[in-house]
């Protein structure tokens, strides 16, 4: 009886420590977590992007390269008479 | 308008307008530097005559190729990189200028844009098959220089056009409008002619049959965002025919077709244009 007395006191104190190294873990992470988005607010909370204007955007405009100019009637004599390509 | 200044480049008259012709001229002098025919050590010149079938090329003339099947392909094949042998064919092997009055007419060669690659700066494509990549450069030299003006101008080459700020242009078969904001850009068959085989011939090839195109119009000038846009999209509406006035509406773009026979033609999106602007002015 007296040995396993002493077991369970050992796994006692075993379950003690481990409660409070759990403990201390938890309070340890939430610190340093709470303290890196106050003093690093801008770090990113999703995945990287690339800078740069997006893909979908690069395809519009690829997608319109033949868009179209502005016109109006002439108020004044030609600045430059073209000519033909 | 501040002072309009004058020089020859690319076979053709540079008006300048709110900006320094010199530094004008050497953008002009880089790209035709570059992307002549008519020069020997014109890279294009030398990637024409190499017998090699992969060839590393410079970022600009890579850039140049990329915006010319981009063209390619938002024309359906119709404005086409690669008809340097038909031009060859049709007599258009020099400067216009030295062009013999009349000569024998070469093979027809149509388009073999299926055959050329380009991966980054490396370009692949059977020796023999001759680029010619006139119908993007000269409205990429225009685009860019304006874009370097430091103020409201425009610089015209040819019937090639680009503005910041609003510029009355005149049209070359008569007319005037007034382009707002983009660039404009006439593409046709009212000069650079000439014979070969008893035949008319000209610069704008149908890649379809790889002859000068027999389109119904004279000329075809379309107003778009930029040169570049209006160029490619007057050279593929020209190549339609009598298709071309709807391409240009289904696009929105601005479009004014003269026939062979003098009879102006403007599109929906012109009309709509020119009245919407009146009203509001």
């Amino acid at each position: 009886m007296a040995g396993g007395s002493r077991i369970e006191q050992a796994r006692s104190r075993a379950r003690g420590a481990k409660l409070v190294l759990g403990a201390l873990t938890s309070l340890v992470f939430g610190v340093a977590f709470v303290g890196a988005r106050s003093h690093a607010p801008g770090h990113v909370k999703h995945k990287a992007r690339p800078l740069g204007v997006p893909v979908s955007f690069e395809t519009a405009v690829r997608k319109s390269a033949l868009q179209a100019g502005q016109i109006a009637p002439p108020v004044q004599p030609p600045s430059v008479v073209t000519s033909t390509s | 308008m501040t002072a309009v200044r004058r020089f020859r480049s690319m076979g053709c008259e540079i008006v300048v307008a709110g900006g320094d012709p010199t530094a004008v001229a050497g953008v002009f002098a880089r790209w035709e530097g570059a992307f002549s025919r008519f020069l020997g050590d014109s890279e294009l010149s030398r990637v024409n005559a190499s017998p090699e079938a992969g060839l590393v090329v410079s970022p600009l003339f890579a850039r140049a190729l990329r915006i010319a099947l981009d063209a390619a392909a938002e024309t359906d094949g119709l404005v086409d990189p690669t008809l340097g042998a038909a031009l060859e064919a049709a007599g258009y092997d020099d400067d216009f200028a030295l062009l013999p009055a009349d000569g024998p007419l070469g093979p027809a060669a149509p388009s073999r844009l299926g055959e050329l690659r380009l991966d980054g700066t490396i370009l692949r494509r059977p020796p023999g098959l001759v680029l010619d990549l006139n119908g993007v450069v000269k409205a990429l030299a225009v685009d860019e220089a304006v874009a370097a003006l430091p103020g409201d101008g425009f610089v015209s080459a040819g019937g090639d056009l680009a503005a910041r700020g609003p510029v009355d242009v005149g049209l070359p078969s008569g007319g005037a409008v007034r382009l707002v904001r983009g660039g404009l850009a006439t593409s046709g068959v009212s000069s650079r002619v000439w014979r070969r085989g008893d035949a008319v011939q000209h610069h704008l090839v149908d890649p379809r049959t790889g002859r000068p195109s027999s389109s119904p119009w004279r000329e075809v000038s379309v107003a778009g965002a930029t040169c570049l846009a209006s160029d490619v999209a007057a050279k593929a509406a020209f190549l339609l025919g009598p298709d071309g006035p709807d391409w240009l509406d289904w696009r929105g773009l601005p479009g004014r077709f003269v026939g062979r026979d003098g009879a102006v033609h403007a599109n929906q999106a012109w009309r709509a244009g020119i009245s919407a602007e009146a009203a509001c002015t």
